[in-house]
């Protein structure tokens, strides 16, 4: 059975975090853009436990407990953003978010 | 590690008392305070939390504790400790301002809000660990996240809030990835062992990506161009004490956060912006955002008419001259950076105080919505004029002597011969266009006069004692600088 090595492991990361900023980036539905954040979030975890296997320290483990918890709650914040949003104004789209002006 | 729980409780117990006070609003509410008048109950709650505030302050001021707590997950040494004493003077200022009573249907729920963010503030200010700081970050971030949308009647409000979270959410990602390489890269999370562990390594590609994911999260926490773009819009849409907060508080702690982690921590990839050629480091990173932000903020400031974003935009200006603190605190310690940071805290908060004020009265939203203000409370009028003179640099206030702390600290790296006293020299030159926009505030406030019955504005005793005493700090801070600065020596 082949091990993967440290690299290959940053590799799928730092594609799973290039996935995600693109897509905050590009996309224009404001549930999406959230979507790829939490990707970005997820990408790091990745790293955090790669790192913490290869480094053989528990420390990047536990950080990945704690970064889980702190996705929920943004979960539960930036969903209530979007509805409260959403009730106000009827969509989701960063194209009409437009109320503040530039 | 044998961690030591007593000492832990003995050195955290301004943030107990913070999030104490925080259950017991909400269970107070619960249980009695919903019962009364809508007036009444905003009133007794505001007052709790200020309580609550008051206890910490005292507890902050009161132990003079010191040193490593629970291994090195905190520590607290002179600065963690005047910013946990700072961040709290600021979060009972925004009780102060905070008297509009008609915009919050659920006043006990923004109290406890307020106090988490604050809890969140002060931990980042000390945590000397990553975890720990990645935890108090997020505790602060999305505490403020929920207090810029608190106002659901407006939907500015929740559209502030939305950008400001997915700006801010993305901010937090690229933080955690650039600490994940950290780790990876020294195999620890606490900062001056990753500082020993690169020492040797010198600048890797690894390590360059992660510098770069670290700034971006830190343009976003002070505003700095280009990753300014939540500001205006928050500082727009959100209540006004949620603004001031943001503002203000914030600021102060994300610096002294990003601080401790750019000079203790990865001090040793700073590289140069002193002198040419750059070395590669993140200090001529933060040059760049340094001048952009000064250039971006003092040009855009120009052309606002509306009074917050007009605000915004000079936030963002001042976050250029804490980023030339930040490159010069490695020379000059932090002191003048704190110095800066904190006497900016207080002006804007006051700013966005009387704007609450102003606003409680009817609308602040445009420059010409201040106009007579001079008529209707020369108290207003006379504490704006502090507040904006002190932002604008005008000795003998506050902001003049952080200016000049600042830029001298700067100029001392090398002279002339770099970057760092080029920016000195530019900020200083742009200082003068500053003046300009914040004059014209000043004009609507003082001079100009308005047709019609005056409607004189009412300030409730709260706000007046929380307005003078900001004002009184700057003059104070202004004509003695050393009751600041000398806490650092």
């Amino acid at each position: 059975m082949i091990h993967p090595t440290l690299t290959a492991y940053l590799v799928v990361s730092a594609l799973l975090f290039g996935l995600g900023f693109f897509g905050v980036l590009l996309r224009k539905n404001t549930l999406i853009i959230y979507l790829c954040l939490e990707l970005m979030l997820v990408a790091s975890m990745v790293a955090l436990v790669a790192f913490s296997r290869f480094n053989g320290t528990l420390d990047g483990d536990v950080f990945v407990f704690f970064v889980l918890t702190i996705a929920a709650a943004e979960v539960a914040v930036g969903l209530a953003l979007i509805v409260a949003l959403f009730r106000r104004r009827h969509t989701v789209q960063v194209e009409e978010l437009n109320f503040l002006k530039h | 590690m044998n961690p030591d729980y007593a000492l832990l409780a003995q050195a955290l117990l301004p943030e107990i008392a913070l999030v104490v006070g925080a259950l017991l609003v909400l269970g107070l509410d619960l249980a009695i305070f919903r019962r009364q008048e809508p007036a009444a109950r905003y009133r007794l709650v505001m007052n709790f939390g200020a309580m609550a505030v008051t206890v910490a302050l005292i507890f902050a001021c009161s132990t003079g504790f010191s040193g490593p707590v629970f291994g090195d997950v905190l520590f607290f040494d002179t600065l963690a400790l005047i910013t946990r004493q700072g961040v709290l003077m600021l979060t009972l200022f925004t009780f102060g301002i905070a008297c509009d009573a008609r915009r919050l249907r659920h006043p006990a729920e923004y109290v406890a809000v307020i106090l988490f963010a604050a809890t969140g503030l002060i931990l980042m200010a000390a945590a000397q660990q990553l975890l720990l700081a990645f935890l108090a970050l997020e505790l602060a971030s999305i505490s403020l996240y929920v207090l810029a949308g608190f106002d659901k009647s407006r939907p500015e409000s929740a559209e502030a809030a939305l950008k400001y979270f997915l700006i801010g959410g993305m901010a937090a990602a690229f933080l955690l990835f650039g600490f994940s390489l950290l780790y990876g890269l020294t195999g620890s999370l606490i900062l001056p062992q990753i500082g020993m562990m690169l020492m040797p390594q010198g600048p890797s590609p690894l390590l360059l990506i992660a510098l770069v994911m670290v700034l971006v999260a830190f343009g976003f926490k002070t505003a700095a161009a280009p990753f300014h773009l939540w500001a205006p819009d928050a500082y727009q849409g959100a209540p006004t004490p949620s603004a001031a907060l943001i503002a203000s508080a914030s600021k102060l702690a994300g610096l002294v956060f990003f601080y401790r982690l750019l000079w203790p921590g990865l001090g040793m990839s700073a590289g140069d912006a002193a002198r040419l050629p750059f070395t590669i480091g993140w200090v001529p990173v933060v040059a760049l955002l340094s001048g952009a932000s000064l250039l971006l903020g003092n040009i855009a400031a120009l052309a606002q008419t509306n009074i917050r974003r007009l605000l915004a935009y000079s936030a963002i200006a001042h976050a250029g001259a804490m980023l030339l603190g930040v490159i010069a605190a490695g020379a000059s310690g932090p002191a003048p950076l704190f110095y800066y940071a904190f006497t900016y805290a207080i002006a804007a908060i006051g700013a966005f105080g009387v704007i609450a004020l102003v606003e409680n009265a009817g609308r602040c939203e445009n420059l010409a919505d201040l106009a007579g203000l001079h008529r209707r409370s020369p108290l207003l009028a006379g504490c704006l004029l502090v507040f904006i003179l002190s932002l604008a640099g005008i000795p003998p206030l506050a902001g003049f002597f952080g200016k000049f702390v600042i830029f001298a600290a700067a100029l001392k790296l090398n002279g002339l011969g770099g970057p760092a006293g080029w920016l000195a020299v530019a900020a200083i030159l742009l200082s003068a266009v500053a003046l300009y926009y914040y004059l014209l505030i000043l004009k609507q406030a003082l001079v100009v006069r308005t047709d019609g019955p005056i409607r004189r504005i009412t300030v409730p005793p709260a706000a007046t004692a929380t307005l003078l005493t900001a004002a009184g700090l700057l003059v104070l801070f202004g004509l003695f600088p050393s009751v600041l600065l000398g806490l650092f020596q």
